[in-house]
């Protein structure tokens, strides 16, 4: 696999003879879904109405069916139940998508390709933005993230379940995203600088203990949604998240279930 | 016997203040190196498990033999971890 071709992600595509497209863009990454069922192309206009954008050079995903491909070129694959991913060069192929929610996964599988070699990551964790920058509050299920995110009501939540943080003009930003959880709101299309990582740990306190670049990292790698085994690409998401740890203060957050938090983040 | 020590050529890893973190994608699993056992694995590749003592001993003052002991120990453990591979001869 050579994923340093995508790193010309936004290249002029061959449009292909499928129908007009969806077209979004999630994190900065233009795409064309070319849906042929009315029955899943309704749903997915609405799950991804605020990110709707027209672009002519959305990287197309089409959905398929059949489960024989056509690409001339696989690059990476993914079988999730019965859906399938496979990524080529020119374009990529979901086969045996039959609802809305197969579909998002699939998205957010091909976003982390699609991301890895643009300084780009997805990470299990909610963003909340305070006075234009964004604080991702990152941890396993059940830390709280869906919690963090309804004590916030000073904030703006861009989500409460998958944060998308990519590095872009001059540093790392927090990108709005339709994936959801708890909240299940139709997400905000837009990016802000980001002030900080928290490791979200449910306690009897408020308190920031600050985290050490090893323990930091110890901390993401399990959080971030990686679906590839190929060396490469972990030797990309470690020089990533190494960035991003060296670039923005990370600690582990200690809370209680009160908006008090809040202070200890300010202080 | 002389065996020579090659790292598992799947695995990514990195340094971060004098320790490493390693990752096996296959499994997903995360492995942490201190201090010392960062030095093996930094100078392990294409060597001997005497040269590695001999350059532990060098580096951490101690006898040639004790640390031989100590390298052999981990090196074992990582063989059991599919970190590393110990053959008759250097590979690559």
């Amino acid at each position: 696999m050579h994923l340093g071709k995508m790193a010309r992600f936004d290249h002029l595509v061959k449009p292909l003879d499928r129908g007009v497209p969806l077209q979004i863009s999630i994190g900065g990454v233009p795409l064309s879904l070319f849906i042929q069922e009315e029955a899943l192309l309704r749903p997915a206009s609405r799950r991804y109405r605020e990110f709707a954008q027209n672009s002519d050079n959305g990287f197309p995903v089409v959905l398929t069916q059949s489960d024989g491909r056509t690409q001339p070129r696989v690059e990476f694959s993914y079988l999730l139940d019965d859906a399938r991913l496979i990524l080529g060069p020119e374009f990529a192929e979901f086969h045996g998508v039959r609802h809305e929610y197969a579909l998002d996964s699939l998205l957010r599988i091909l976003l982390t390709m699609v991301l890895l070699p643009q300084r780009g990551v997805l990470l299990h964790g909610a963003t909340v933005v305070r006075d234009g920058r964004a604080h991702i509050f990152f941890g396993r299920s059940g830390a709280g993230k869906s919690t963090v995110a309804s004590l916030s009501p000073r904030g703006t939540v861009l989500t409460d379940e998958i944060s998308l943080l990519r590095y872009s003009h001059g540093c790392w930003q927090a990108h709005g995203t339709p994936f959801w959880g708890e909240f299940r709101a139709a997400g905000i299309n837009r990016l802000f600088p980001v002030a900080g990582l928290h490791l979200l740990k449910q306690a009897n306190d408020d308190r920031a203990e600050a985290l050490s670049v090893k323990e930091a990292l110890r901390a993401l790698l399990p959080c971030v949604l990686f679906f590839t085994t190929e060396k490469r690409a972990h030797e990309t998401l470690l020089c990533t998240l190494m960035g991003l740890i060296q670039e923005v203060r990370s600690d582990r957050l200690h809370f209680r279930r009160s908006a008090e938090f809040w202070k200890v983040i300010a202080a | 016997m002389s065996e020579f020590i090659t790292r598992n050529p799947k695995l990514a890893w990195r340094e971060i203040d004098g320790e490493t973190v390693i990752i096996s994608p296959e499994d997903s699993l995360v492995h942490e190196l201190n201090e010392t056992a960062s030095l093996i694995w930094k100078h392990a590749e294409g060597k001997t498990l005497q040269e590695v003592a001999e350059r532990v001993s060098a580096e951490y003052e101690i006898s040639v033999e004790a640390a031989r002991a100590d390298v052999d120990a981990l090196v074992t453990a990582w063989q059991q971890k599919q970190l590393v591979i110990l053959a008759a001869e250097a590979t690559g």
